[in-house]
């Protein structure tokens, strides 16, 4: 693929000297546009990559083309922004240098963008990776014109259904993907997901699969958000030895030779140290390897597998890798810590039921009082479709009522907010809403005692706007900075 | 002995697709902060429903692979069904169980799917999805109300002339995104596109349901008046964004 483009650049001709005008232009008008939208406080994370694109159509193939090593993409549900941050300090940790698209603008111009910012305005890329984080729906695109050496699936959830219309046409996008990937490359998938282990497109490719082997409690919530009960091959139910949460565990087909595959990189062993963190002990390939963890709940786990699993694909030393995993802190808006005024505050981001679920648990979990705000708006970026909110299982919040104090809803669907909460039996003298987001973080920060606790829960541009407040008032760095 | 309904929920395990959770959630809390009994009663494929002890038959949407399953299962009861259902049973079909309830289904393929014929009316597979928050004014009441939702499906529907719409289409796609009409009415049978979910957000017509499955049952029907402040303000916050031309361009998706 490489050499390919770089013939066809080197050769003269016309058509490749227009085309070398057309990129140069996308190039500057994308560099500039990420230059201006910066001067304006904002990301620049969307706007400049579209119009590139629009100017040069086929600009990502071209710049994608030019990496010393290759691409690396993480798609799936959940966990893809953790997990593109845990492989990031890996890479890092490796002494790789690397281009990523942060901040979840993960869309095909999202990640023009991150190309063109660090292309320099003659065109060229001087970097090792890329560590794309791709949407479902823009995967099969991704794929196609990164030609990425690793792709990896995290899971199929329930998501944004406004947009794909149906689960199984997100399952379809990412099997297209998969299909689409060069040979010679690796597909790291999660084994605990039936939705994944069906899809094809592993011939030429080396498939490594990650999955847990403990002995958990079961889930609690069955009837919330699970997406996959069927075999994959003949329709019939399958049936769980093990359910982790959702349906992720472990499964098999009572009627045909669906299974769960034995994961290459397992989780055998778990152990919550006194200070909070999460002692892992994983068998991969033979070895015994131990990490300590400062990112707490299951679906963390899955992300460190997954992480793990890629450093190995990409021969990473383990010693490397491991040092890499235990320093990394939670990412953007995933359970991140801001000190404000001497109240804690934790801003977890919340999309699905699923995600939603777990959010919940772990902060149920730690059974300290605090004031929650969960902040909801309904743009694309969020989903448009906000009945997500009722497959939620905001129960349990009601069920541990002894550790919230005030609640407040707020965002663009901050009533809708409210009538979740109520129904799921919240107590209504502590519910207060406030459609606005400013106000709403305001309002909750008065209402945390000094030394306290705050959770903020929001939707994706619900958190872009509290995360702006937050600057404002002159805490956390704003998201489009390198961290 | 005080008053109970009892709700057969329909393959809650393949027809759970956008929050019908939440319309299970709101007719229960309502029969329950009135001191009503209800009783929901999960139907799985293959199960035997006993339509005697059933007051209100409650059907959601689900994927197409899980569609075709659940249609094959209740083929298999749709004397029972349409028996019952002429006698008054109330039942309330969200989205792919409202195509269900229709004469036929028309695949992209051409390839036609027989109904229930319950519902006079049929519905083609349309070339692009209609999506998005909707408004309509609703008949089942005088004067009319609105009641506010989502609506996502790819199919069209088309009713039969002696078949009552739910409404009026006031913003959003309706049943085919063209004759402005929404959903369908037939003796207690409602049938709608909406969800979202639909029932928290319009109060009035989780009451319906309620007294529709009493009367139903020979029950006394009066409902005493609960505190809607917080759905009727869901209510009036959702109409608004779902006629405000701003909202409308940052959450449409092209």
């Amino acid at each position: 693929m490489n050499a390919t483009h770089k013939e066809t650049m080197r050769t003269g001709g016309l058509t490749n000297r227009l085309f070398q005008v057309k990129k140069t232009g996308a190039i500057m008008v994308g560099k500039t546009l990420i230059a201006a939208t910066r001067l304006l406080g904002r990301g620049g994370t969307t706007l400049p990559g579209r119009m590139a694109i629009r100017i040069k159509a086929d600009l990502t193939e071209h710049l994608a083309a030019q990496l010393n090593q290759g691409t690396l993409v993480v798609t799936g549900t959940n966990g893809k922004t953790t997990t593109t941050a845990l492989i990031r300090n890996i890479l890092k940790a490796a002494g790789y240098s690397y281009i990523h698209n942060q901040s979840g603008s993960n869309m095909s111009w999202g990640v023009a963008s991150a190309l063109v910012a660090s292309t320099s305005w003659r065109g060229t890329i001087n970097a090792d990776w890329a560590l794309l984080e791709a949407d479902e729906g823009a995967f099969p695109k991704i794929v196609q014109d990164t030609c990425p050496f690793v792709v990896m699936v995290t899971n199929i959830f329930r998501d944004q259904l406004d947009r794909f219309g149906e689960i199984d046409r997100i399952q379809d996008a990412i099997d297209r993907g998969l299909q689409l990937q060069p040979a010679g490359g690796f597909q790291v998938v999660n084994a605990d997901d039936p939705s994944l282990i069906s899809l094809g497109g592993a011939e030429g490719k080396k498939r490594l699969t990650y999955g847990l082997e403990l002995d958990l409690p079961e889930d609690n919530f069955k009837n919330t958000g699970r997406d996959t009960k069927t075999c994959p091959l003949c329709k019939k139910k399958l049936v769980y030895k093990r359910i982790y949460f959702a349906h992720l565990g472990h499964y098999y087909c009572p009627s045909c030779s669906f299974r769960r595959p034995l994961p290459d990189v397992q989780l055998t062993g778990l152990k919550i140290n006194a200070d909070g963190t999460s002692r892992l002990e994983i068998k991969a390939s033979g070895s015994q390897i131990c990490i300590n963890s400062p990112l707490p709940g299951t679906y963390n786990y899955y992300n460190l597998l997954a992480a793990l699993t890629c450093a190995l694909a990409l021969q990473v030393p383990e010693s490397i890798a491991v040092d890499a995993l235990e320093t990394a802190n939670p990412s953007f808006g995933r359970m991140e810590n801001f000190t404000v005024d001497n109240r804690e505050l934790v801003m977890a981001l919340i999309k699905n039921p699923v995600g939603a679920n777990e959010v919940l648990r772990t902060i149920l979990n730690k059974a300290e009082k605090a004031t929650l705000l969960v902040a909801i708006n309904d743009k694309i970026a969020d989903g448009t479709d906000v009945s997500w909110l009722w497959d939620v299982d905001f129960e349990q919040l009601a069920a541990g009522s002894d550790l919230l104090s005030t609640t407040f809803a707020s965002g663009l669907r901050a009533w809708d907010m409210a009538v979740r909460f109520k129904y799921a039996g919240l107590d209504q003298r502590l519910i207060q809403v406030d459609e606005n987001s400013g106000n709403a973080l305001r309002r909750s920060l008065q209402a945390t005692p000094p030394g306290g606790k705050l959770y903020i829960l929001p939707t994706y541009t619900a958190m872009l706007e509290i995360r702006r407040h937050l600057n404002q008032m002159g805490y956390g760095r704003p998201y489009w900075e390198e961290r | 002995m005080g008053r109970q309904i009892n709700i057969c929920h329909l393959y809650p395990d393949q027809l759970n697709l956008y929050g019908d959770r939440g319309n299970m959630l709101a007719l229960s809390c309502r029969a329950r902060w009135r001191g009503i009994g209800l009783r929901i009663i999960p139907v799985e494929p293959g199960d035997q429903i006993n339509f005697e002890q059933c007051d209100l038959l409650f059907m959601g949407g689900g994927q197409d692979s899980d569609q075709l399953l659940v249609a094959a299962d209740l083929k298999k009861r749709q004397a029972d069904l349409r028996r019952t259902i002429e006698a008054g049973m109330p039942v309330f079909a969200v989205c792919g169980s409202y195509q269900l309830l229709g004469n036929y289904y028309t695949a992209v393929s051409g390839e036609k799917i027989g109904g229930l014929g319950i519902l006079d009316l049929y519905t083609e597979a349309g070339d692009k999805r209609l999506i998005g928050n909707a408004v309509i004014s609703c008949g089942l009441w005088q004067p009319a109300r609105t009641l506010v939702g989502f609506e996502n499906h790819a199919g069209k529907t088309y009713c039969g002339p002696g078949l009552q719409p739910l409404g009026t289409v006031l913003k959003g796609f309706g049943n085919n995104g063209s004759d402005q009409k929404e959903g369908a009415v037939y003796k207690n049978v409602i049938g709608t596109y909406l969800h979202g979910s639909l029932l928290p957000k319009n109060p009035w017509l989780a009451d319906h349901l309620l007294v529709k499955a009493l009367e139903y049952r020979g029950q006394d029907s009066f409902l005493s008046e609960l505190d809607d402040t917080t759905e009727i303000k869901a209510h009036h916050a959702a109409v608004y964004l779902a006629r405000s031309w701003r909202h409308r361009m940052g959450s449409t998706r092209v």
